[in-house]
This record gives structure tokens, C-alpha cells and sequence, in this order.
């Protein structure tokens, strides 16, 4: 086949073209990259957070085991938790000292009656520890309530407006690219307006004149995709450690090889599907043959 | 081979190119078309390519209506005509060899069949020699048999030519329209000639068609062409 030498002869003969078009294209896939790195690891934080008890309600020190066991019973009723699991006056104290092994001033003179039993909660949703938090205040036998609601909302109002925000500034890029593509496509057909009627006349079919410049999108698209990904593997690559101790106990490392694998391949269809529309739109508007 | 029949062609602008032409090439003819500038000799030969299309009538090549031929089936159509055209049209990014070479890539021939048809063509037309150079490289009369060499590289039925010594001096001129009329004798390839150049015409005493504003003045065996 000689048409991807004539594409590559053709990128040659006005390569700033061919690179704008190409870093248009890495721009594009970089940031779509790191919005989706974003709202996985967004993702895998709210899941964390969800996972854990999500509401802990404290007993006063007169309450007893039924009473206790009644009120989880009411709490399981909903049909809205996940679990609920009572702590008491001893396993709280246990949990304690674990906790301050290390420090043994914090430790002296704590006995279990200073410590309350409680409940620990995990919802379903996040949207319904409003509700349990409600039951569980309204019992007498409940002296405090604790929950991550706050925290909870904020990381889902995060997420979205990162998926929001992410979703509006990639499309705007992908228009941006896809127009790189379409003009840069559009001044190689002018440049070759004389070959092209030449091959016209000598009785070359519309899909032979044609193949070389969907040949060029999509090879924008696919040299494109490509640095992005790697670009992007080689950060999180170098910045894991940062991340990591940024979400402490949350673990998102190690990242399998395989996921950048599926995200390259995922990137340079998408990339070169864009080139290929892109390089089809200029043919349609600029190749004038019959 | 080539038949129009009542053909009209006016332009956009109102301009009447052609007006009820009739004529009749039988395969391997030598027809020159003659005539002065506006006649509509190279409306004649655009319209037989089906470069452009007629207002009326019809054209058949082979017994087939062309302005029947489906637009994604034009390409078989043109693969069966070779054309030389006054300026030209040689791509001067390529060589001599790349650009008589690209109607068979396009048939999408092997490249070692490719090396063999393209020396066997550019032997005939006296151009093996310059097969490396670029077409800046060359005289006028090389250029043409550069783009001879092109249109007859796929075996064409016919071969069309506008004005192919427009551009050159009277004794390239005389060499081109040679190496046609071999082309003509030897391959049995019908031509088909656009050309206001008289002295040429009536060397060759071939078949003229004259036109003049459009319609067919005159159309003679062994005819001449009188410029007065």
C-alpha cells in the first residue's frame, strides 16, 4: 500500500499543522484523562466513606442492653442501613486503649464506665442518614449523635461538580479539537486541489483520494491519545506517593497496568473516531469531485 | 465509439458553448477539433470526460450513455480515456516517473508492475533517460511527452487532447503531435484533438471538425483548417 506513505509525506510537507493538530488532540486526552482519574478516585473516596459507620449514636450511662437492642432493631426496621453493629461500655474501651497505645498518660485511670455504649450505623445511601439521624436523636435512652453528613454531602457536591465541570470543559476541547482537525484537513485538500483533480481525471475513485486524509485523523487522533495516556501514567507514576499520603487510609495504589491499558485503548478509538469525523466533514466540505 | 447527439451545453453565465452538436468518432480515428478561441472545443472534450455535464442531449461512448453513468461508476469511465492537456498538469513535487506512474496506482497496480509498464511507456515516448527528473527540470516538449507518456500509461481507449502544442515552439509541436499519431497507428488508440493551430492540422491530413460558436461548420476527411 502506498497511501500511508503519501499520508506521511503529506504531514511532512507542512508538519506545524500536523503538530498543532496532534497536541490539540494530546491537550484534549490529557485533561479528559486526568477528569476521569479524578472522578474514579472521587468515586473510590465516596465508597471509603460510605463504607464506614456513617452515624454513632452514644447512650446515657442508665441506658440498658434492650433498650439499646430496641432501638437498633427500630433502626434496622428502615430497610435504609447497611449494618449496625453495637459497641459496648467494654469494647469501647478497648478500642480506646488500641487507639492510644502509644501515649500510656492517656491511658491512666480510664475505666470502661467513662466510655459510652453506642451504636454504629451504615447507611445505604448517603441521602438517608438524614432520616437515621432523626430516629436515632428522637430516643431518650440517646445522649449524642455523630455523623459525617456534612463531609459526605461535600464529597458528592465535589464529585459532581467535578463531573459537571469536567464533562463541559472536555467537550470543549473536543470541539476544539475536532475544528483543528476539520481546518487542518481542509488546507491539506486546498494544497493538493491540483492532484487531486488530476487523480480525478485519471479515474481514481472518491475513496482512493479520500483515504489518505482519513488516514491523517485518525493517526492525529491515535498519536494524540497515546502521549496523553502516557503522560498521564508517568504523573501518577511519579506523584503516587504524594497522593497516597494525601488519602491516608483510603487505598487507591497500586493502579493496575491493565486500567491504563483499557484507557489508551479506550482514548485512541475515541481520538480516532474524532479525526476520522473530522477528516470526513472537510472532505464533505472541501473535496469538490465527482 | 464516441457519439453526441443533439448536445447542448450553456453555462451559468449564459455563454452557449455548444448548440445541437451532432458527430460521430469511430474507434481509432484521429479527429482534430479546430476552430477559434470560444468555439467550444474544449467543452467538446470536458463534456466526453464528463467533467461537466450538457444542458441537453446526449453522449455516448461505446454505445453508453455517459450522463447515465452513475457518479460513484464515473472513475470506470475515465479510466478508459487518457488526457493531455495544454498546461499540462504534471504534479512538480514528483518526478517523471512518479507522475506517469499515478493512473496505475490508482487501478491500484502492483509497484513492480508499476517499474516495468512505466520504463516501457517513458521508452516510447523518448523520456527513459529523464524518468529521475522533476518536470522544472525539462524542456516544454518533454513536459508534454511527460504528460503523453501519463495518459497513455493505462491503455486507454481514447485519447483526448487540449491544445497540446498551446504551449510549445512549432518544432516540439510537430514532435508531439508524432508521437500522438504513433500512439494512434500503433496502439489503435482513437484521438480526439482540440487545437487553432493550422499549420499543424494541415501536415497531418487527418479528420477536421470545425466548430465555430457552437455548432459544426464543417466536418471533413483529410480536411484543412483555413483561419482566414
Amino acid at each position: 500500500m502506498k497511501q500511508p506513505k503519501e499520508t506521511m509525506r503529506l504531514i511532512r510537507r507542512s508538519p506545524y499543522q500536523a503538530l498543532a493538530a496532534a497536541l490539540a488532540m494530546s491537550l484534549t486526552f490529557f485533561i479528559s484523562s486526568i477528569f476521569i482519574l479524578l472522578i474514579i478516585g472521587g468515586q473510590i473516596v465516596l465508597n471509603y466513606i460510605e463504607q464506614r459507620p456513617q452515624v454513632i449514636a452514644f447512650f446515657k450511662d442508665n441506658a440498658t442492653e434492650s433498650q439499646i437492642s430496641e432501638l437498633s432493631s427500630k433502626v434496622q426496621a428502615t430497610g435504609l442501613t447497611t449494618g449496625v453493629k453495637y459497641v459496648s461500655k467494654e469494647e469501647a474501651l478497648a478500642i480506646y486503649r488500641e487507639r492510644n497505645k502509644n501515649d500510656p498518660l492517656l491511658l491512666e485511670s480510664v475505666t470502661a464506665d467513662f466510655l459510652p455504649a453506642s451504636i454504629d450505623i451504615s447507611v445505604k445511601k448517603a441521602s438517608d442518614i438524614q432520616n437515621i439521624t432523626n430516629i436515632v436523636q428522637g430516643d431518650p435512652q440517646v445522649e449524642r449523635v455523630i455523623t459525617p453528613q456534612n463531609l459526605v454531602e461535600q464529597l458528592v457536591k465535589w464529585t459532581n461538580t467535578i463531573r459537571i465541570g469536567g464533562i463541559a470543559f472536555v467537550s470543549t476541547l473536543l470541539a476544539v479539537s475536532f475544528l483543528i482537525i476539520i481546518m487542518v484537513i481542509g488546507m491539506r485538500i486546498a494544497l493538493r486541489r491540483d492532484e487531486i483533480a488530476i487523480m480525478n481525471l485519471v479515474g481514481a475513485t472518491k475513496w482512493y483520494i479520500s483515504r489518505p486524509f482519513f488516514i491523517e485523523g485518525a493517526l492525529y487522533g491515535v498519536v494524540g491519545a497515546s502521549i496523553a495516556t502516557f503522560l498521564v501514567y508517568s504523573l501518577l507514576l511519579f506523584y503516587s506517593p504524594n497522593i497516597q499520603n494525601f488519602l491516608g487510609p483510603i487505598q487507591v495504589f497500586p493502579i493496575s497496568p491493565l486500567f491504563f491499558v483499557y484507557l489508551w485503548l479506550a482514548e485512541i478509538i475515541a481520538a480516532a473516531t474524532i479525526g476520522i469525523v473530522g477528516a470526513a466533514i472537510a472532505l464533505f466540505r472541501y473535496l469538490r469531485i465527482e | 465509439m464516441i457519439e453526441f447527439v443533439s448536445v447542448t451545453k450553456k453555462y451559468p453565465s449564459g455563454a452557449m458553448a455548444l448548440d445541437e452538436v451532432n458527430l460521430k468518432i469511430e474507434a481509432g480515428e484521429f479527429v482534430f477539433v479546430v476552430g477559434p478561441s470560444g468555439a467550444g472545443k474544449s467543452t467538446l472534450l470536458k463534456l466526453i470526460t464528463r467533467e461537466i455535464l450538457p444542458t441537453s442531449g446526449q453522449i455516448l461512448f461505446n454505445g453508453e450513455d455517459i450522463l447515465k453513468i452513475p457518479k460513484n461508476k464515473v472513475h470506470v469511465l475515465r479510466r478508459r480515456i487518457g488526457t493531455v492537456f495544454q498546461d499540462f498538469k504534471l504534479l512538480l513535487t514528483k518526478t517523471v516517473f512518479e507522475n506517469v506512474a499515478v493512473p496505475l496506482e490508482v487501478l491500484g497496480v502492483k509497484e513492480s508492475e508499476v517499474e516495468k509498464e512505466v520504463s516501457a511507456v517513458l521508452d516510447k515516448v523518448g523520456l527513459l533517460e529523464k524518468a529521475d527528473s522533476f518536470p522544472l527540470q525539462l524542456s516544454g516538449g518533454e513536459v508534454q511527452r511527460t504528460s503523453i507518456a501519463r495518459a497513455i500509461i493505462s491503455k486507454p481507449q481514447v485519447l483526448l487532447a487540449d491544445e497540446p502544442t498551446g504551449d510549445l515552439d512549432p518544432k516540439n509541436s510537430l514532435e508531439v503531435i508524432k508521437l500522438i499519431e504513433k500512439i494512434n497507428h500503433e496502439d489503435k488508440t482513437t484521438v480526439f484533438m482540440a487545437t487553432h493551430n493550422a499549420q499543424i492540422v494541415n501536415h497531418f491530413k487527418k479528420r477536421v471538425i470545425t466548430l465555430q460558436k457552437g455548432k459544426i461548420v464543417k466536418d471533413e476527411k483529410e480536411g484543412r483548417y483555413e483561419t482566414t
